[in-house]
């Protein structure tokens, strides 16, 4: 019975933020917190690890690498993590949760039950909800390794309330044994009786709208856009569709945006006009009038950049999680988001 | 706040401060307009931007710029 | 129903075995096939090629590139009248008496991407297996099917070669119900429909009317209605009947499991069960055709409106709205489910899902059914057989269900769905 247990460059002893851009290894035996899930009765064969920024930029390939030993290895159960509320490595996490339990490995995850990596993970992993930091992981790790221990097993696993993970929301398709057309029917005539039945909801990711900014006068407000809105030359190679990053770009002593200086890679919409005046896009010319008019306190120094178009939404969350704690740290109190 | 010309798939993504746009491939403009015009526009776009900010809304509240 | 005096006879003659053959007939139960005659009944100058095959429930092949299907159908009165428009001229469709053969399907396939089209290039792989894991998921496996595979020819534009290899299906579709024709002694059907629309009656059933949703967006891509693609309607009611006897015929050739064949329309089960509630349970109010995949938020918003705007003047107080493939097309139900209930008309949508969930959603939308997920991969399979694809048509790799056609049809027509397990 193979273990084989998923890690980032961290936990994986590789080095810190400076490791991130660590390619796929293979290690025999437990690795870190692996040992702590040997410890509690779950022995890790083989410690796959991967840094979280070359998972994020190089996604396709670090998959195929990784789904590669997985598959060669056969693990009787794959664990990944727990990477609590890092956004980055929960989303790696998640991916490779996805895809290695789509192919029939036995996943299970831990993290924060906010992290991207949850959506990412689509409902196949089980994922164990844990704190945002590692203080949670003496927490988090015998949860982790007797989920495991029965996956490994084979044995059926509860509803989400009964064993304490985080919600799947799975659904599988069935024959139902009626036609559409038929359940139509039933379900408009019993609403139009008072009995409203749906078949499928929308999920329920929902942010109540924030209290407004008391003092504009006072306050800094950024600007972020998924319009693709780049310096002139893509230095830093902002995909044209399916972005796997965002950037950000200074805005000091920059008062509109001009066309010699900026331009939009956006592969989803007709460029033409925006790129005639990228300040149809990022409206940075009347921001900064009222600036100086003393209608905001500020404007943020730094302007946020992606494309928004073919990304998944566990990708976006990531972003907006990762671009409004910066703002957040820069004591900025509203963004102006503009999208096409 | 977001501004978009596509208000309906901002309020399903769970947006709360929404100001439509003018068009998907220019939503603080519009060319058709003289530069003066269009600079006067995206004025008061971004004002009305700054006022929805500065207002308590509902969630999934989208406003036009008059 | 059959004491009601009938508009459109549709005669039903059951296939139990179907063979290969010298000439094409009707024996008894048995369809006998000339393969070789079948294939110059198909032929057309902008093709290159044109073959016919028999495949059977069960045996282990593939057909790839499917780009529809049709239900062998004939006008027994004026056999060159069937399909008005795009095969035959035009006539009203939805009168008089019709053949169709049960059992049987017309499969079309043919390999798009040979002749470079910008569009054909993107399309992806469209399968009806005939074993393995999808024969439990997809509507196509449980007919015995006459597979037309055809080659457009390099000479051919893109739109000569489409209507070549639309008219092949569609002619070798009634060739094959002609069989139940002129034969001496008459052969008997097995069953007979006598569908009949009323006028507006002011019973106090609900009235239902059901929206149509259909793509129609160039070559390749188009709906066609009496031989007319649909590109710029502006919604309009279309007589059920017409729709069920070959009005409409399908034009699109991309993800065959959510988009409507011209089978989905002959068979058009939602119709049928409209009309079978009619007088009972509800007041069938009428049919109004839209178009997905509006390119504007404003285009989509003024379609949504005025197919609200006919609803209400046709009197519906309730509509079943379908849905026509995946992606943006959703976002024109959703508006549409939206304009209809506020203006007070209480909707159910039709649509499948993905593995994110709902494309598109308003909080109007109370009340969908799901015709399953279109992203569930199903378990390798190896045909021993692949018709109508030069490379292995991916055998032994995992197939989407979304690559399967009809898997997730959204006019209600299979039974697909999905549930939170």
């Amino acid at each position: 019975m193979t273990v084989v247990h998923y890690l980032n460059q961290f936990f994986a002893g590789l080095g810190g933020e400076e490791a991130a851009g660590s390619e796929p290894i293979r290690i025999d035996g437990p690795v870190g917190p692996g040992r702590a899930l040997a410890a509690a009765g779950l022995a890790v064969d083989v410690t796959i690890a991967c840094g979280d920024d070359r998972f994020g930029e190089h996604e396709q390939e670090s998959l195929e690498t990784l789904l590669g030993w997985i598959e060669e290895l056969d693990p009787a159960v794959l664990v990944l993590g727990p990477a609590f509320g890092s956004g980055r490595y929960g989303y790696a996490c998640g991916v490779i949760a996805r895809e290695a339990g789509r192919r029939g490995v036995p996943v299970v995850t831990a993290m924060t039950p906010d992290s991207p990596g949850v959506i990412a993970a689509e409902g196949v992993a089980y994922v164990v909800p844990t704190g945002s930091n590692v203080a949670s992981m003496k927490d988090a790790v015998p949860r982790v390794a007797a989920l495991a221990k029965r996956l490994a097993a084979a044995e059926p696993i509860g509803s989400a309330e009964e064993e304490g993970y985080v919600p799947r929301h799975r659904r599988e398709n069935v024959r139902s044994g009626r036609t559409g057309a038929a359940r139509a029917i039933d379900l408009l005539l019993a609403k139009l009786d008072g009995d409203v039945r749906t078949e499928v909801e929308p999920s329920a990711d929902r942010v109540l709208p924030p209290p407004p900014v008391p003092d504009l006068a006072t306050a800094t407000i950024a600007l972020v856009t998924e319009a693709g809105c780049v310096p002139q030359g893509n230095p830093d190679h902002l995909p044209t569709r399916h972005a796997n990053v965002w950037l950000r770009y200074p805005l000091d002593g920059v008062g509109s945006m001009s066309p010699d200086a900026y331009v939009t890679v956006h592969a989803g919409f007709d460029t033409t006009f925006a790129n005639q005046d990228p300040n149809r896009l990022v409206p940075l010319d009347a921001v900064r009038e009222l600036e100086r008019e003393g209608r905001i306190g500020a404007l943020h120094d730094t302007f946020y950049t992606t494309t928004g178009v073919d990304t998944p939404v566990a990708t976006a969350v990531k972003f907006g999680q990762e671009i409004a704690a910066e703002l957040k740290s820069a004591d900025v109190s509203a963004v102006i988001l503009t999208g096409t | 706040m977001f501004i978009t010309a596509l208000p309906t798939i901002a309020q399903m993504v769970g947006a709360n401060r929404i100001l439509k746009g003018v068009s998907i491939t220019y939503p603080a403009g519009d060319p058709s307009l003289a530069v003066g015009d269009e600079h006067a526009l995206r004025r008061r776009i971004t004002e009305r931007a700054l006022e929805m900010l500065s207002t308590d809304v509902g969630p999934g509240t989208v406003w036009e710029t008059p | 129903m059959s004491s009601a005096p009938a508009d459109l006879e549709i005669a039903r003659f059951a296939v139990g075995e179907v063979v290969g053959g010298t000439q094409t007939g009707r024996d008894a139960g048995t369809l006998h096939l000339s393969l070789p005659e079948l294939a110059v009944s198909a032929a057309e100058p902008a093709l290159a090629e044109a073959t016919v095959d028999i495949v059977r429930p069960g045996e282990p092949v593939r057909i790839a590139n499917v780009i529809d299907a049709v239900v062998p159908a004939v006008k027994a009165d004026d056999p060159g009248a069937t399909f008005p428009g795009a095969l035959g001229p035009l006539a009203p469709a939805g009168r008089g008496r019709t053949n169709v053969l049960d059992g049987v399907r017309v499969i079309v396939s043919c390999d798009w991407s040979v002749t470079g089209n910008a569009e054909a290039v993107e399309f992806p792989p469209s399968f009806v297996d005939m074993a393995g894991p999808s024969v439990e998921r997809a509507p196509y496996a449980s007919t015995t099917n006459v597979v037309v595979t055809c080659r457009p020819s390099p000479d051919a534009t893109i739109v000569e070669a489409d209507r070549a290899v639309r008219r092949a299906g569609l002619t070798v579709a009634r060739e094959l119900a002609a069989t139940t024709i002129g034969a001496k002694p008459e052969i008997e059907p097995d069953d007979i429909e006598r569908l009949h629309v009323g006028p507006s009656s002011a019973s106090d059933l609900p009235a239902v009317c059901t929206v149509l949703q259909v793509a129609s967006e160039g070559p390749l891509v188009d709906t066609f209605l009496y031989g007319a693609p649909l590109g710029g309607l502006v919604p309009t009611l279309l007589d059920p009947l017409e729709v069920l006897d070959g009005a409409l015929v399908n034009g699109t050739y991309d993800w065959p499991s959510v988009r409507n064949a011209t089978a989905t329309y002959q068979e058009g089960r939602l119709i049928r069960e409209l009309l079978a509630a009619d007088g009972k349970r509800l007041h069938f109010a009428g049919l109004i055709v839209a178009l997905g995949y509006l390119d504007t938020a404003d285009d989509k918003q003024r379609s949504a409106l005025q197919t609200a705007r006919l609803a209400r003047l046709i009197g519906a107080e309730a509509a079943i709205c379908t849905t026509f493939s995946s992606g943006n097309s959703h976002t024109d139900t959703m508006l549409t489910v939206r304009a209809l209930e506020r203006t007070g008309i209480r909707t159910c949508a039709i649509l499948a899902e993905t593995n994110g969930g709902l494309t598109d959603h308003v909080t109007e939308a109370d009340c969908i059914v799901s015709t399953g997920n279109e992203d569930e991969l199903l378990e390798p399979w190896t045909p021993e057989r692949v018709i109508g694809a030069g490379d292995d048509a991916m055998a032994g790799e995992r197939v989407p269900l979304s690559s399967y056609l009809g898997a997730n049809d959204e006019t209600g027509a299979f039974d697909l769905t999905a549930v939170t397990a």
